[in-house]
């Protein structure tokens, strides 16, 4: 009986891992492509490429405004993260604490943000930032980041802040503190472990996001990678030696970083989502 | 005096609320403004009344692309929730291989749309594309298919794309429902001989609601602005078979600088999500309570 079993277990592993194995195809197609010419994709559409040849990368490196666009990008996500944790934070902290109607009517309009699809607000945001010059720069970007992921972050900080004792604060209470010296000797040194996970759904979405660079920036200089990719690639007549390797230096660093964080990436957006 | 020092502490959601009030806020009303109007992005907007909604719900190809997004978020969010839970379910049972499937399904989630779009592009294309090339390999030469070149299909193939990226997602909230199932109740169910689907449909079903709630909540909303996989695969192509709201609504916007009507696309779609939103909330929710 427990041999019968055990031996169940070893067949539906297996099945299971074939399972995912089949739905990673796809990435691993794209890794394969990329090293290859475009003879070899005629010829050899799905097999192992010939040799590790580089010149793919190498076109694509040299036409895509690669490292300034990865530099734009991290720069934007450190902006952006810094911007929602600390507007976040500081304004779930009387979300968490408070329960009056005030309270009530403010989680209301965060819910509001939440819930609106970008595309409802890209029209006006788009002139509004056209009227007051805000189009084309970084700061309008970030600006727009910002509102985008701070209604999840006050959600997040409020739901981990509540979890925070009150005891805690009651000590510097009676100490006559200000409201904001508790928050910030108090309540912001442990709010860590949140700042980290959402940091992570930060940088995912900024990262990956298309729509919004795709409409409010014009100069390459600006770029992020998704749009860098986007441009290099095109539309019409896609081009694999192109379409690859650059599909595969867009969504490395994310991997790589995935590959370290696993765990935590996959709980954190889970988390984040399950708030 | 004590009321406002009670109240003091609202300060410091001030900034929270100059955000939220510059980006979406006066954003939805502006929108609401212009969606009566034929502003072009330049100049004066003139007042057109409901023109603009009339030409919405008047014309075929927006009522087309209204279905479109419909049917298109149908197809993802039941083939999503069902292989999700079918994921779930399966490495729920295997602790063994779980975190590595897990992670493993996750991958795709990591990459943009972008990405994802120009992968499956060349997958579906007709020129040495991954799936002729393997139908090939396997000797099914005659289910070769222009995939996103063929009306009939274009849509299947773009929802298909969508959820190879998300699947992992929802198995891993799936996961997680399971996860706060009590484990004494499982096994007290395998020792009174419940078989594993016996366990699977009365016992883990039921007690993932919120899971369901959550992931089928999830999925609509984010499926009925898909704007990205339709850009970047068909450009809302061939003969309008993938095209969505929100193709519409850029398309006008940047296509042919119709800001006003733009707008009242964009406002359809807020009631849209809205209404659906609220009625998946109610329904789901119900449906946590009987448990």
């Amino acid at each position: 009986m427990k041999i019968k079993r055990r031996v169940g277990t070893w067949l539906l592993s297996a099945m299971a891992l074939i399972l995912v194995a089949f739905m990673l195809l796809p990435v691993v197609y794209m890794l394969l492509t990329s090293f290859k010419s475009g003879t070899e994709i005629t010829q050899n559409p799905l097999g192992l490429p010939a040799n590790l040849d580089f010149g793919n990368y190498i076109n694509a490196l040299s036409k895509m405004n690669y490292l300034r666009s990865v530099l734009n990008s991290i720069g934007i996500t450190l902006s952006v993260t810094v911007l929602v944790s600390f507007i976040g934070a500081l304004a779930a902290y009387p979300l968490a604490r408070r329960t009056n109607r005030l309270a009530r009517a403010l989680v209301l309009l965060m819910a509001l943000g939440l819930s609106t699809p970008n595309f409802v607000t890209i029209t006006p945001i788009y002139v509004i930032f056209r009227d007051i010059g805000l189009l084309d720069t970084y700061t309008g970007l970030i600006l727009a980041f910002t509102a985008l992921n701070l209604p999840l972050a006050v959600f997040f900080y409020t739901s981990f802040i509540r979890s925070i004792p009150i005891e805690l604060e009651e000590a510097a209470r009676l100490d006559n503190c200000s409201d904001f010296r508790i928050f910030w000797h108090v309540i912001r040194p442990l709010l860590g472990p949140a700042t980290a996970t959402l940091s992570l759904f930060v940088m995912l979405m900024v990262w990956n996001d298309f729509t919004y660079p795709l409409l409010l920036l014009t100069d390459e200089s600006k770029f992020t990678v998704m749009i860098s990719v986007y441009r290099f690639v095109g539309n019409h007549n896609l081009s694999p030696n192109d379409l690859f390797p650059a599909a595969v230096l867009g969504s490395l660093p994310l991997l790589i970083l995935f590959i370290f964080f696993q765990r935590r990436i996959v709980s954190g957006v889970t988390a984040g989502a399950v708030k | 005096m004590r009321t406002l020092q009670r109240y003091r502490i609202f300060l410091f959601t001030l900034p929270a609320i100059l955000v939220i009030g510059a980006f979406f806020v006066y954003p939805i009303l502006l929108s609401l403004r212009l969606s009566f109007t034929d502003f072009t992005g330049v100049g004066i907007a003139n007042d057109v009344g409901w023109k603009n909604y009339e030409r919405i719900f008047t014309r075929s190809r927006y009522l087309d692309a209204l279905t479109t997004t419909v049917v298109f978020t149908i197809m993802v969010v039941v083939v999503q929730t069902a292989l999700g839970l079918f994921f779930a379910a399966l490495l729920h049972r295997l602790p063994a291989v779980r975190n590595l499937c897990r992670a493993a399904l996750f991958t795709p989630a990591m990459m943009s749309f972008v990405i994802v779009g120009y992968v499956w592009q060349f997958i579906y294309s007709p020129f040495n594309g991954g799936l002729n090339s393997a139908l090939a390999a396997i000797g099914l030469e005659s289910l070769q298919h222009n995939w996103i070149g063929d009306p009939n299909t274009a849509l299947i193939a773009v929802a298909f794309a969508h959820i190879w990226m998300f699947t992992g997602y929802t198995t891993a909230i799936f996961l997680a429902g399971y996860a706060a199932i009590p484990s004494d109740l499982e096994e007290a169910s395998r020792l009174e001989g419940a078989s594993s689907w016996q366990r699977f449909r009365h016992i883990e079903v039921p007690l993932l609601a919120p899971s369901f709630t959550i992931n089928i909540m999830l999925s609509t909303i984010g499926t009925l602005k898909t704007f990205e996989l339709p850009f970047i695969m068909t450009r809302g192509g061939p003969d309008g078979a993938t095209r969505t709201l929100s193709l519409h609504i850029i398309d006008s916007l940047f296509g042919k600088y119709k800001f006003g009507f733009a707008s009242a696309l964009s406002i359809i779609m807020l009631i849209l999500v809205v209404l659906v939103a609220y009625v998946q909330n109610r329904y789901l929710r119900s449906r946590e309570n009987i448990t």
